[in-house]
């Protein structure tokens, strides 16, 4: 991993995603789900979560959140599209995220 | 649930306790509990909160409230368990012992005092008498009638207690200074408003007449550039006006309100008012010596929480009251510990007058407080509508029940103490009292 460079692992995950499903997957597959750069790739997410939350990585699915279209009276609008990754760790590891940051 | 006593000083109370661990854990679990079913979050439905979260969030916040509710319900099973009256609140300190299983901490505050009247037959106590006669309601109407001054011009040197009009101008050093310099105007010789040797200099002149003379203003005279300074005043008097008292006859009563200008019904009336403010300063008068006499004779000690709380509200008192005379709030420098003299006093009275209701029987009787606001109705013109008034909201009734209360202990402590009866000069009630 040493050819990723740090600067840009710092960039690459944006915010946890904390949802009732992603709390259902972390119980089942021991998985976190995290917002990621739209530009993130698998190999990053794993040097980044591993970087930042000093834990080991399994796995790293990723999955492109198309932006929702909502309209304000007459006038449609797009959220932007986003890139939400299941980070997969191995057994027995463990994200802290009030401590962790 | 354990506790023990300890007692600092006279009033203050020392209580050690201690809430096991378990017993607050417990309680933050169930408070979470009840929490996750209605707490919102983004990202969860209502209620589908997972209680690991919920704790995450409002832990610190439950664990808190559970030892607050904790600590307040063992003080206050303690408290009523040992029988204390505690004064203020009490300030609690928690007690960090490594390793313990169960919380501790120590409450301290203060109890009220225990409050035994004391001797009161060994008291002095002197009631000022004085019967308003015809000599006093004279003087009152003198009063009246200085305050009623006419003046009429006249043809003669300036004396004491005339007006003057006149012109005059002040050279500092032959220039003109500001204020030193105006043209008809009025003044009463001997009233004061001008300075006295500015006074002398004018009296014994004529209307037309003028006169030129130094004059040295006071070293603490108010205009900085004047004080001390010598300057020369010209001065020219238009009029000299002598003044008039006006009669005591049927205007001068109807000046003062008496409709059909009838003298007698005039001094009957000035007679009623003397009444009435005699009887009210001799009350005062009364009432001092008794709260000085119970304060002798009663030993007490106060607790310093009802001090604090008193002397604070005192200064905002004051302050709400410098407020309303126009000045802003933040400029007014007032300190509660400038009343701390007088709250210590305020708060043993209301100690002691407690304890004299309680102990005697001093309760203020409906039919007296009846008749006290009928009393007060008596000087305004409708007097049922301020009865009305009074009857219409609990508060107003409230302090007519303290003035009630306050009459009756005064009464029962003039009962036991040893009351003289000393007959009083009118000017000399009037003027301390004042």
């Amino acid at each position: 991993m040493s050819a990723i460079n740090q600067e840009r692992l710092l960039q690459v995950l944006l915010a946890p995603q904390i949802s009732e499903k992603a709390t259902f997957i972390a119980e089942k597959n021991e998985q976190v789900v995290f917002k990621v750069a739209s530009t993130a790739t698998k190999p990053e997410v794993k040097a980044a979560v591993e970087l930042l939350f000093k834990v080991e990585v399994k796995s790293v699915q990723i999955a492109n959140v198309k932006g929702k279209t909502k309209r304000f009276g007459r006038s449609i609008g797009r959220r932007k599209d986003w890139k939400k990754a299941f980070v997969c760790l191995k057994p027995g590891q463990e994200i802290n995220f009030a401590a962790g940051e | 649930m354990q506790t023990n006593q300890e007692t600092p000083s006279a009033l203050e109370r020392r209580i050690d306790m201690s809430v096991p661990m378990a017993e607050i854990d417990k309680e933050v679990e169930s408070r979470l509990k009840r929490m996750a079913r209605t707490v919102k979050m983004p990202g969860f439905r209502p209620g589908k909160v997972p209680m690991k979260i919920v704790a995450q969030t409002y832990g610190a916040q439950a664990r808190s409230e559970a030892i607050g509710a904790a600590v307040e319900k063992v003080f206050g099973e303690t408290v009523r368990e040992q029988n204390l009256r505690v004064a203020g609140y009490p300030r609690i300190e928690p007690k960090e012992v490594a390793g313990s299983e169960a919380l501790e901490f120590s409450a301290v505050f203060e109890v009220y005092p225990e409050v035994v009247p004391g001797d009161l037959s060994e008291q002095q106590i002197e009631r000022p008498v004085l019967n308003v006669g015809d000599a006093e309601v004279d003087k009152t109407i003198d009063v009246l009638r200085k305050q009623r001054t006419t003046f009429q011009v006249a043809e003669r040197a300036a004396a004491e207690g005339d007006r003057v009009v006149i012109d005059f101008a002040g050279r500092k050093d032959g220039e003109l200074f500001d204020g030193g310099q105006a043209n008809d105007f009025p003044f009463v010789i001997g009233a004061g408003s001008m300075l006295k040797d500015f006074e002398a200099a004018v009296t014994g002149l004529k209307a037309g007449e003028s006169k030129t003379f130094d004059m040295t203003f006071p070293e603490d005279y108010h205009a900085k550039h004047l004080a001390g300074q010598t300057v020369q005043f010209e001065v020219t008097v238009k009029a000299v006006e002598a003044p008039v008292l006006p009669e005591v006859d049927a205007d001068f009563a109807k000046a003062l309100g008496v409709a059909d200008g009838d003298v007698a019904k005039l001094r009957e009336e000035v007679k009623g008012n003397l009444e009435r403010e005699v009887k009210r300063r001799i009350q005062a008068k009364v009432k001092e010596q008794v709260m000085d006499a119970l304060l002798a004779v009663t030993p007490i000690e106060v607790p310093k929480a009802l001090v604090e709380a008193e002397s604070r509200q005192l200064a905002d008192n004051a302050r709400r009251d410098l407020e309303m005379r126009g000045m802003k709030s933040q400029d007014i420098p007032v300190e509660p510990a400038w009343f701390a003299e007088q709250a210590v006093r305020r708060v043993k009275l209301g100690l002691i007058m407690a304890e004299l209701v309680k102990g005697q029987e001093l309760h203020a009787k409906p039919e007296q407080i009846r008749a006290l606001v009928e009393e007060m109705a008596q000087s305004y013109e409708d007097p049922s509508e301020l009865v009305r008034w009074y009857y219409a909201q609990p508060e107003r009734l409230a302090q007519a029940e303290a003035v009630v209360i306050e009459d009756n202990v005064v009464g029962w402590v003039v009962d036991q103490a040893k009351a003289t009866d000393k007959p009083v000069a009118f000017d000399e009630l009037m003027g301390n009292a004042a």
